[in-house]
């Protein structure tokens, strides 16, 4: 079926109506309107996709087709229409034989939504048998688990009897879509369901769930904050702005000619990896600043399958490189590849099992305590919760003057000037001082944060996935700030994150982890226009942007996921996801092979003499 | 089942390390507070001589860590050692009179003959708290702000205050003394174990209601629950099926870790009150005659019951919630 075509449909018998909706939370003295008036169509097979900010009413959307508001919410007005039935107006036993078996609901928080002491399995059995009560126990299973086998589950049958907490959250998303389909509903909304996902992960389901309608004919209303992602899913957009359908468009017509304000700066926001000019803050002096020499960290957990013994979770496995003073420094990674545990190695919370770490050309390892303490002042941590970061009963002045108590920076009666000018810095406006951080927004506290960390006037500053609480609009005024800081302080920064995008904008080397190794290095531009190692190529690949990616996912994106750290393959440690492994990636461990900027571990590499 | 092994291997040498440190405790202390055992065993008649040869036969002159070691090592040997005051047919061998030289009756007997009559009492009052608190704690569960979940936190609170010696007596008063219904005193079979075991199961299920309604409340409050219910599922299925098997994990260890412990605790004053011949009633009357020997094999046999009923009450919960066993 063509894209033209489902159009067609859609003006023809659309199978979802909704009419003039209206939500409210309701209170018994007046009604807070969440959605006013929304309406569209869906046809059959056709995916729609509804793209909002947080706030804009996305998930009560995706809620009320269910006819699923928790209350104090209320659908008001209007109707939600399957083939002439109005589901808001169904009783609690009608709705049984509307969910499941013609309309199926995914969720973004796939990990709480069965029940953790069940197997998997029995879940999809027991919906499956609870919808479509011909099938037999045996039948069930089986369809289960060709079906577990059709979205991609390694090894399906052994998956069938594992736990929920087994399952990493984009298998448990895979589970999740198995759940929905297998009753063959012919609507799928599909609400956020990549939100926590890791880049390579989104791009997989979401492909995945392109393939699925194709084979169904299934329709899906897709809701998501990316632009990009909706863009690259979906036939038709529409835009929700506090509660209101600002427009419905063609993805093409959204980037390219957008209707509203709003919308043109919606596309704008996401960032342009390669159409536009980055000038990180570059190292001046050449000087090292921090130098990490072959760092291991190894972590023992219960092993459930053996007697009194501990399995190891290689972290972090001989991690070497060295940051300059006045640069940022990216550290990019997929959850699980080690950087938090780095950031903890770095910052010296945790101590390495091997190898060295040198600041400003003094071995942490052998300083004692009070030189330790000395140290600390010169180099700060900004966490990535600025919820759970921040101590809740202190105000934020107290918060910010703590370094300097402990640190005795500065004489008592100094401290006033330093958080005043400190807070003028990050901008905190005068009076928030005597604010607790619950009275904050999240970026204010993101600041408080941050003024923690800079009030004894450290030299580098950690920054470990910062900002990925943050929206677009305040990631950027950060970052701004953060420059601004940078010009004025001389600080040196090292960006932990999972974000390309932000490490694209902001940092003028990168470091690309896979599995606790650091599998590539080189300079912004060189990693972001020619990156060598087949892994920096999937990331790349996997990046939802609006411009066309110099890097076709279906040649280079990658299937699976990254193996358990405590199962680490012999070899290349990416050998089993890599696209053009060799032989020899199997038995060694790729050298390092230095290349322009920077370093790549890849046999292909070192084999190739072009480079 | 590795997991079961290790588990189990694990924790059973945690638990035999704390029944030897609670065995010696117990031991060392029976030794300082005052009132000397030959005295009571001899009478007050006895000459000092005669103190001083039972003490010697008794091996009571020894330093404290040699009377130790030597009581592990006859335990060992299925020997607790014997009474200082019952003799063997049941009567006291105590008095005074020249009966010293009785062959008294050895504490694993004891203990024997007591036990299967604690284990109907605790079991009976466990089952009726349970019959009262499982169906009332899900249904206050269920509904935290409906009028059954007001009432049953209302009797909950009144069972809880309810001081179980004044409800002994009152039951014993009306139903057996005034209404005739049921034996109260002593043990000739099964009824003699029924009002104490309302008893048991009034002070049991008070704790047991709140707790079980407040966790079914908690975990109707998760997001697998309502999933479920639009994944296609109903919600009966869903609180049969899920709710009630993750709402007993939090019941099961408070089994393990307080019910234990109140179980015997009342047990022991319950028994005394309708004067029930079990474990309870027999260490009251060896507290009160300085019976070392009875006294601190029901300590060791008690502390390993509890060990063990934790250590079963861990190994089911894993079974129900997996996550547990990492």
């Amino acid at each position: 079926m063509t894209k033209n075509q489902t159009i067609d449909d859609a003006i023809d018998k659309p199978i979802l109506t909704v009419n003039k909706l209206n939500v409210v939370a309701r209170s018994s003295d007046k009604d807070t309107a969440i959605l006013t008036d929304i309406s569209f169509n869906l046809s059959k097979g056709e995916i729609l996709s509804v793209i909002g900010e947080s706030g804009s009413g996305l998930t009560v959307l995706s809620k009320s087709l269910m006819n699923w508001l928790p209350s104090p919410l209320v659908a008001s007005k209007g109707s939600v229409l399957y083939r002439g039935d109005n589901v808001l107006n169904l009783s609690t036993n009608e709705l049984r034989k509307f969910r499941g078996k013609i309309f199926a609901y995914i969720g973004s928080d796939s990990t709480t939504a069965l029940n953790p002491t069940v197997p998997i399995g029995r879940h999809l059995v027991s919906k499956l048998r609870a919808v479509m009560p011909e099938y037999s126990e045996t039948q069930a299973q089986k369809r289960i688990i060709d079906l577990f086998d059709a979205v991609r589950i390694p090894s399906p049958i052994e998956r069938f009897n594992e736990f929920p907490f087994q399952f990493s959250g984009g298998m448990m998303q895979r589970v999740m879509i198995v759940d929905a389909l297998c009753t063959d509903p012919e609507l799928l909304v599909a609400d956020n369901i990549t939100q926590p996902l890791d880049v390579t992960i989104a791009k997989q389901i979401v492909r995945l769930l392109y393939d699925l309608r194709d084979e169904f004919g299934t329709s899906v209303v897709f809701s998501t904050a990316s632009l990009p992602m909706a863009a690259d899913i979906s036939e038709r957009l529409l835009v929700l702005q506090n509660g209101r359908v600002l427009e419905e468009a063609t993805p093409k017509q959204i980037v390219d000619n957008p209707g509203t304000n709003y919308t043109k700066a919606l596309s704008e926001r996401v960032p342009r990896i390669w159409s536009a000019k980055h000038t990180p803050m570059k190292s001046l002096t050449q000087k090292t600043i921090l130098s990490v020499k072959n760092v291991s960290k190894t972590y023992f957990t219960t092993d459930p399958k053996a007697y009194f013994s501990k399995q190891a979770v290689k972290a972090v496995r001989g991690v070497s490189f060295d940051v300059l003073e006045g640069e940022n420094f990216g550290i990019v990674g997929e959850s699980g590849c080690g950087k938090s545990t780095l950031s903890r190695l770095l910052s010296w919370v945790e101590k390495p099992d091997d190898g060295e770490i040198l600041f400003e050309n003094k071995s942490i390892n052998t300083m004692n305590s009070s030189e330790l303490k000395n140290l600390r002042n010169q180099f700060q941590l900004i966490l990535q919760d600025p919820y759970t970061s921040l101590p809740g009963h202190k105000t934020v002045g107290e918060i910010i003057i703590e370094p300097l108590k402990i640190h005795r920076s500065c004489p008592p009666q100094a401290y006033s000037d330093r958080l005043f000018e400190v807070m003028t810095e990050v901008g905190l406006p005068k009076g928030t001082e005597v604010s607790l951080p619950s009275q904050l927004s999240a970026s204010m506290r993101q600041r408080v944060n941050i003024a923690r960390a800079m009030v004894t006037k450290p030299n580098l500053l950690i920054l470990d996935e910062t900002m990925s609480s943050l929206d677009q609009v305040e990631q950027a005024r950060l970052l701004d700030l953060f420059d601004e800081l940078q010009r004025r302080h001389n600080f040196t920064y090292i960006f932990i994150s999972h974000d390309l995008a932000l490490v694209r904008r902001a940092c003028s080397r990168v470091l690309v982890m896979y599995l606790g190794r650091v599998v590539e290095m080189a300079a912004n531009e060189d990693l972001f226009f020619n990156p060598v190692h087949p892994y920096s190529q999937a990331l790349l690949s996997a990046m939802p942007t609006l411009e066309k990616n110099r890097f076709d996912a279906s040649k280079v994106l990658l299937e699976g996921e990254p193996p358990s750290p405590v199962n680490i393959p012999l070899g290349c440690s990416f050998r089993s996801r890599c696209p053009n492994a060799l032989e020899i990636c199997a038995t060694e461990s790729p050298p390092n092979s230095p290349i322009r900027s920077g370093q790549v571990e890849c046999h292909l590499i070192a084999q190739d003499k072009n480079f | 089942m590795t997991f079961v092994l290790s588990f189990l291997l694990r924790r059973l040498s945690q638990g035999l390390v704390i029944v030897l440190l609670v065995g010696f405790v117990i031991f060392s202390l029976l030794r300082i507070v005052p009132g000397d055992p030959v005295r009571i065993i001899v009478g007050p008649m006895a000459t000092e001589k005669q103190v001083e040869e039972i003490a010697n036969e008794l091996g009571l002159n020894d330093p404290l860590p040699i009377q130790f070691g030597r009581y592990l090592s006859e335990i060992t040997e299925g020997d607790f050692g014997n009474s200082f005051i019952k003799a063997k047919g049941g009567n006291a061998a105590s008095g005074g009179k020249e009966n010293a030289g009785v062959e008294r009756a050895a504490v694993l007997d004891l203990i024997k003959n007591a036990i299967p009559l604690s284990a109907i009492l605790a079991g009976l009052g466990t089952a009726f708290a349970l019959m009262f608190s499982i169906p009332l704690g899900i249904a206050a569960g269920l509904r935290p702000n409906g009028l059954i979940s007001k009432l049953t936190f209302a009797l909950s609170s009144i069972f809880v205050s309810l001081p179980n010696i004044w409800l002994a007596i009152l039951l014993i008063l009306i139903v057996s003394t005034q209404l005739g219904w049921l034996p109260a005193i002593g043990y000739k079979g099964l009824s003699y174990a029924i009002l104490p075991a309302i008893v048991l199961a009034v002070e049991l299920s008070a704790v047991i209601v709140r707790a079980l309604a407040s966790s079914v409340t908690t975990t109707m409050q998760e997001n697998f629950v309502q999933a479920g219910v639009v994944r296609g599922l109903t919600l009966q299925h869903m609180i049969s099926r899920h709710v009630i098997r993750n709402a007993s994990i939090p019941i099961l260890n408070l089994f393990g870790a307080q019910l234990g412990g109140l179980l015997l605790g009342s047990l022991f004053i319950v028994e005394y009150i309708f004067n029930y011949p079990g474990l309870g009633l027999l260490t009251v009357n060896a507290v009160f005659q300085r019976d070392f020997p009875v006294i601190q094999g029901v300590a060791i046999l008690t502390t390993a019951a509890l060990v063990i009923i934790n250590i079963m009450v861990d190994l089911i919960s894993a079974g129900i919630d997996r996550r547990l066993q990492y």
